[in-house]
């Protein structure tokens, strides 16, 4: 049964499944928010098959094993944190302060991103990788205070809790809009999403960290983010809105599905309206704006008696 | 049994291949109006993300070089390195009068003709600028090729 879970739901092939949609529905919302058709549904497939099968040049100067290894490492980092998060009523793996273990693992593929600019040898790498780092440091901490307040709501550390806390009184979302918008804010920084695609801005840094890596590395590149994506909303759908804890699993797993689309789309629709911010404008709004917004929402939770 | 499984991988492998080139697009000294045709590519009229087409920055995620322009002396070296950066497998498209002969630029002093004198072409869009339904013909007729 453990093997079931780790290996097919919610474990990678579920992971997987949903990071390919993810990808090609993101994609098609933008396109057709855009007035354009936008790629077909085997779009992701086909682009994850080819960059396998293409060559892998390691440019000469860089470290080949961290080239390597890197993408790897993320990817762990972000599976491993698919299976502390509950899908619909599915908990695979649950403990208290399980939501501190994954917001860390959560955050180590920006270390990995940041790790693979700096052992590059291309000066687009290299500012791409402290870009990365810069941009971490401006949303991470009010990302993480948004995530603390539903947690100190409930009384709780426990993801499956904070959900089942939720269920039983109201979103949080609806309780602490502040937060939820802080959370989608950071999550999009995390995600390295359009508004803030700051460290991979195409026209400025070429593709950032990513630039000198070819065929497979960059597939596990791409993958790792969209897990990342997936796992992220997952993470928000139980902290903000409610989860799914329905008994049957059948009702549950459509509930978490159909809220974890409503962010993806509202992600969509932010990278359509938005034009990339600078990054000294991302300092300043992170630690002038949202740092003392989050601060705030935590101090209500706090004092409203959480 | 393992003959089969081989080829079934391959055309799984040149199914994808077929279904996402990605492009990078470089100008070795034309006047800029096949660059524009080729920009036109990606805007809602006719938009080549839906045959999976994306136009990538960096040469070492691109599958297929689209080249605008006469090769100039100048930028021979620079083509060439490019084109090296590209990872196999990776095909190259001549798109404009240009950079399929010289085009109007042809017998300047500091032109070498054609894309043909520096890489290996695989396909051959001509026009002045060339349209972009052109160009989408091209890319279709070099990806049919592709087994
Ligand atoms: S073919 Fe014509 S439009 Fe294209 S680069 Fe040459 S001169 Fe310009």
């Amino acid at each position: 049964m453990a093997l079931i879970n780790l290996l097919f739901f919610p474990g990678f092939t579920f992971l997987f499944m949903c990071a390919l949609f993810f990808e090609w529905l993101d994609r098609r919302i933008i396109a057709r928010f855009q007035e354009r058709v936008g790629p077909p549904w085997f779009q992701p497939l086909a682009d994850f098959i080819k960059l396998l099968a293409k060559e892998d040049i390691v440019p000469s100067g860089a470290h080949a094993k961290a080239a390597a290894l890197l993408p790897m490492f993320s990817l762990t980092a972000v599976l491993t944190a698919g299976l502390y998060v509950p899908v619909g009523n599915v908990v695979t793996a649950s403990f208290e302060g399980d939501l501190i273990v994954v917001l860390f693992l959560l955050s180590l593929p920006a270390l990995g991103y940041f790790l693979a600019g700096w052992t590059s040898v291309g000066v687009y790498s290299l500012i791409g990788g402290h870009r990365s780092l810069l941009q971490y440091f401006s949303y991470e901490v009010p990302f993480l205070m948004a995530v603390a307040s539903p947690a100190i709501l409930s009384g709780s550390w426990r993801i499956a809790s904070i959900a089942a806390y939720q269920s039983q009184t109201t979103w949080g979302a609806l309780m602490q809009p502040l937060g939820f918008i802080l959370a989608i804010i950071g999550l999009i920084g995390k995600l390295k999403r359009d508004p803030l695609d700051i460290p991979k801005a195409k026209s400025e840094v070429v593709a950032g960290s990513l630039t000198d890596f070819s065929g497979r590395k960059i597939a596990l590149w791409h993958l790792s983010i969209y897990i990342q994506t997936v796992v992220g909303i997952f993470l928000l759908v139980n902290l903000f809105l409610g989860g799914s804890s329905h008994q049957s699993l059948f009702v549950a797993l459509p509930i978490f599905g159909l809220k974890a689309l409503g962010i993806l789309i509202l992600l969509s629709m932010i990278s359509v309206l938005y034009a990339r911010l600078r990054i000294d404008q991302l300092a300043n709004l992170g630690w002038r704006v949202l740092a003392p917004l989050a601060l705030i929402q935590l101090l209500v939770t706090i004092w409203s008696g959480g | 049994m393992q003959q089969w499984l081989t080829k079934q991988v391959h055309n799984i492998v040149s199914w994808a291949r077929r279904k996402s080139p990605w492009i990078l697009h470089f100008n070795s000294g034309g006047c800029n109006g096949c660059d524009i045709e080729i920009l036109d590519l990606l805007t809602p009229r006719y938009d080549v993300e839906r045959l999976g087409i994306l136009k990538e920055a960096s040469p070492r995620h691109a599958d297929i070089l689209i080249c605008t322009g006469p090769v100039t002396r100048q930028s021979r070296d620079r083509l060439r390195q490019i084109y090296e950066q590209i990872p196999e497998p990776k095909w190259v498209v001549a798109v404009g009068s240009c950079s399929c002969s010289g085009g109007v630029f042809q017998g300047g002093h500091n032109i070498l003709g054609g894309v043909e004198n520096v890489l290996p072409v695989d396909i051959y869009i001509p026009g002045c600028p060339c349209r972009p339904e052109a160009i989408i013909d091209g890319l279709a007729q070099l990806l049919e090729t592709i087994t």
